[in-house]
């Protein structure tokens, strides 16, 4: 049953190895994919222009944070900081793109802060070889405070065109989302990216075949922070303004999207497909129990049952033999 | 009967918005945001932050009764619910999905004051109705935005507290949570009194969320390192029970507190004897919404912003709410009773 490759060539290896990793996520891919057949049966207005670009900007910052959540889980991480992380960056970027330093300005502060920040932690845990729930949680606090001392309450501005850009009626956020992807891929063909999974399946193992265990992690932390100032980014231009604690569901959330990708807590396990597919999966439970009229205290439920199910069924098809 | 005497002390409570009101003339231009498009009979979307809290499921009592009458009117014929469970984010796409499915009116509580500013500029333009009650945003895009003023309770329990202990002493300040804007512009109100005062002595403030065991553990913390104090300044009721319980389960005495119209704390305040003032933030905004998001589709027009006067509860009418108190959840609010005809009043004020 398990396709073995012909290796013939690197290039026919490609898909095989693409197609097994599949595997896990198959039916996710399955769920999500009825789950958008039905929202576009619910609302038509999904293939226009205008509904595309909505919806997917209500998934973005979802998928960022997935995306953050799933590269520190791979190497055996996990962050608790994500969310603070997100409202950091939001209220960075709504207190200083409307000033001098302008956008360009404003971008590369929460670059530098998202990358800065998710390189300090990342050093924390894994020179000083302490426990990433502890330090991120606590990280969460000084992060979260942080965001509180630059902008008290809600408030700060985005400069419109920059919001019409991100999130008017042009599906710019899907294909931002797609370079991500394109450039995620790329780090995976670096050193360093390559790293990744052998760090975190088995670091003993890697560090003595010479993989640069300690430097792949302290990257995953720093790319993790970088991808969580910029959903911060990204919600600010969305919304046209900052708050200082709009990001804090991100992090349960994205945990949640993660896990129900396929990624496991103990590192080396799932793949970063599945972790988007686990975000696309949560952002359209949203929309679709909406347009099916389910009550609010139904939607819990239903919540509830969809993620256990679709973490479920590839459990269902293990057991079969 | 009962509505007359419901209406009576209604407008007692309300004195001065009485007395304020003049005769309002029928407006012939439309509210903000409305085309005058959308026939009745119209469905209502209500956009709730947070479904779980009693205060918000109170509220959602009073919208549903709202809307009863108003379908037995023939005016609105569905409410859509949604619930963003405490996520901003959530709401703005609920709010979204909601003009996708063309709903009539969207009444909200905003999850924060900046973030659906977007997503309601978007449903302004196709002329749903936005009402905007509690927590508003900072936005001109809705017809009306419907709350009392924070600042205010916050000045007026600055006023009662400082000269309940006599202009000088130590107190405490309990807050709702950090960069909340509500929790802010109560403190933020409290200002000027403290200011003016400088004998007042702030010992400590506490940020937790409105919740009674929060409050009731920051302040039992805060009673060990402060032996002495004077009275506490609380910005919401159950900040108030929780401060009231710290003080009994340390066998301290009671001192001047103020708070809200939950009714563990009222009763706490009667069964302890406690000198005491409470406002609310009333529940009926919701059904208040709900009215006045049917009247502006009507092609009434209603004002941009609507101020609803606080209403004081202190030793002197104390028993008239508590008297109430059995229609009302143990853990809920009791509100100050509400009919159509304050409701009327609201509207036509200037």
């Amino acid at each position: 049953m398990s396709m073995v490759p012909s290796a013939k060539s690197a290039g026919a290896l490609y898909w095989p190895v693409q197609a097994r990793r599949n595997i896990g996520v198959r039916s996710l891919f399955l769920v999500v994919l009825a789950f958008l057949v039905a929202y576009g049966v619910l609302f038509p207005g999904l293939f226009t222009a205008s509904g595309f670009a909505k919806f997917t900007q209500s998934w973005f910052p979802l998928a960022l944070v997935a995306m953050a959540q799933a590269i520190l889980m791979l190497t055996g991480g996990i962050s608790l900081a994500i969310g603070a992380t997100v409202s950091l960056g939001a209220v960075i970027a709504a207190t200083t793109m409307a000033g001098p330093l302008g956008v360009a300005g404003g971008v590369a502060i929460v670059v530098l802060a998202g990358l800065g920040i998710g390189a300090a932690t990342g050093f924390i845990v894994v020179k000083l070889r302490l426990p990433a729930i502890v330090v991120t949680l606590a990280g969460s606090f000084i992060i979260g405070g942080a965001a509180l001392l630059i902008l008290p309450r809600p408030g700060g501005a985005i400069p419109a065109w920059l919001s019409d850009l991100l999130a008017g009626d042009t599906p710019a956020a899907f294909v931002l989302l797609v370079v991500i992807v394109l450039l995620w891929k790329l780090y995976l063909a670096t050193p360093l990216g390559l790293s990744l999974y052998a760090a975190g399946e088995n670091p003993v193992g890697a560090y003595r075949s010479g993989v640069p265990v300690d430097a792949a992690r302290v990257a995953a932390y720093a790319i993790s922070g970088l991808l969580s100032t910029g959903a911060g980014l990204f919600v600010a231009a969305q919304t046209g303004s900052g708050d200082p604690v709009i990001g804090t569901a991100f992090t349960l959330n994205s945990i949640a999207a993660a896990v129900l990708g396929g990624i496991g807590f103990l590192g080396g396990q799932g793949t970063m497909r599945g972790a988007l597919a686990g975000s696309l999966l949560l952002s359209l439970m949203i929309s679709v129990m909406f347009f099916l009229g389910f009550t609010p205290v139904a939607q819990y439920v239903a919540q509830g049952l969809i993620i256990i199910g679709a973490v479920a069924i590839p459990q269902f098809r293990k057991v079969q033999p | 009967m009962k509505k007359s005497s419901l209406f009576a002390s209604a407008s007692a409570l309300c004195l001065g918005l009485v007395l304020a009101v003049s005769t309002g003339t029928a407006a012939n231009a439309a509210a903000n945001c409305i085309k005058g498009d959308r026939k009745p009979p119209y469905t209502i979307g209500w956009a709730d932050i947070y479904s779980v809290p009693t205060w918000m499921k109170q509220t959602q009592g009073t919208i549903e009764a709202e809307v009863e009458t108003l379908k037995k009117q023939g005016l609105v014929d569905k409410l859509v619910v949604t619930d963003a469970q405490g996520d901003a984010n959530v709401q703005i796409q609920q709010i979204q999905s909601m003009i996708d499915s063309n709903v009539d009116a969207i009444i909200l509580i905003a999850g924060s004051s900046t973030a659906p500013a977007r997503v309601l500029a978007d449903a302004c333009a196709k002329g749903i109705a936005i009402i905007n009650f509690d927590s508003l945003v900072d936005t001109d895009k809705v017809t009306a935005k419907v709350n009392t003023d924070s600042s205010q309770w916050g000045d007026q329990a600055a006023k009662f507290l400082i000269s309940a202990i006599g202009g000088k002493g130590k107190i405490l300040i309990l807050n709702g949570p950090a960069g909340i804007s509500v929790s802010d512009d109560r403190r933020k109100g409290a200002d000027a009194e403290l200011k003016a005062h400088p004998d007042v002595k702030v010992l400590a403030e506490t940020n937790t969320p409105y919740n009674v065991a929060p409050a009731q553990e920051a302040v039992t913390s805060l009673l060990f390192a402060n032996p002495e104090i004077d009275g506490i300044l609380s910005l919401g009721g159950a900040l108030s029970a929780g401060a009231v319980l710290a003080l009994d389960k340390q066998g301290r005495d009671q001192v001047p507190i103020t708070g809200e119209n939950a009714r563990q704390f009222l009763e706490l305040w009667k069964e302890k004897g406690l000198k005491s003032w409470a406002t609310m933030q009333p529940n009926w905004l919701g059904a208040f919404a709900a009215y006045t998001a049917v009247q502006a589709l009507q092609g009434k027009d209603v004002p941009a912003f609507v101020k609803i006067p606080l209403p004081v509860i202190d030793n002197s009418n104390i028993d008239e709410y508590l008297a109430r108190a059995k229609d009302f959840p143990a853990d809920g609010y009791i509100y100050s009773p509400y009919d159509e005809e304050l409701f009327k009043k609201l509207l036509a004020q200037k």
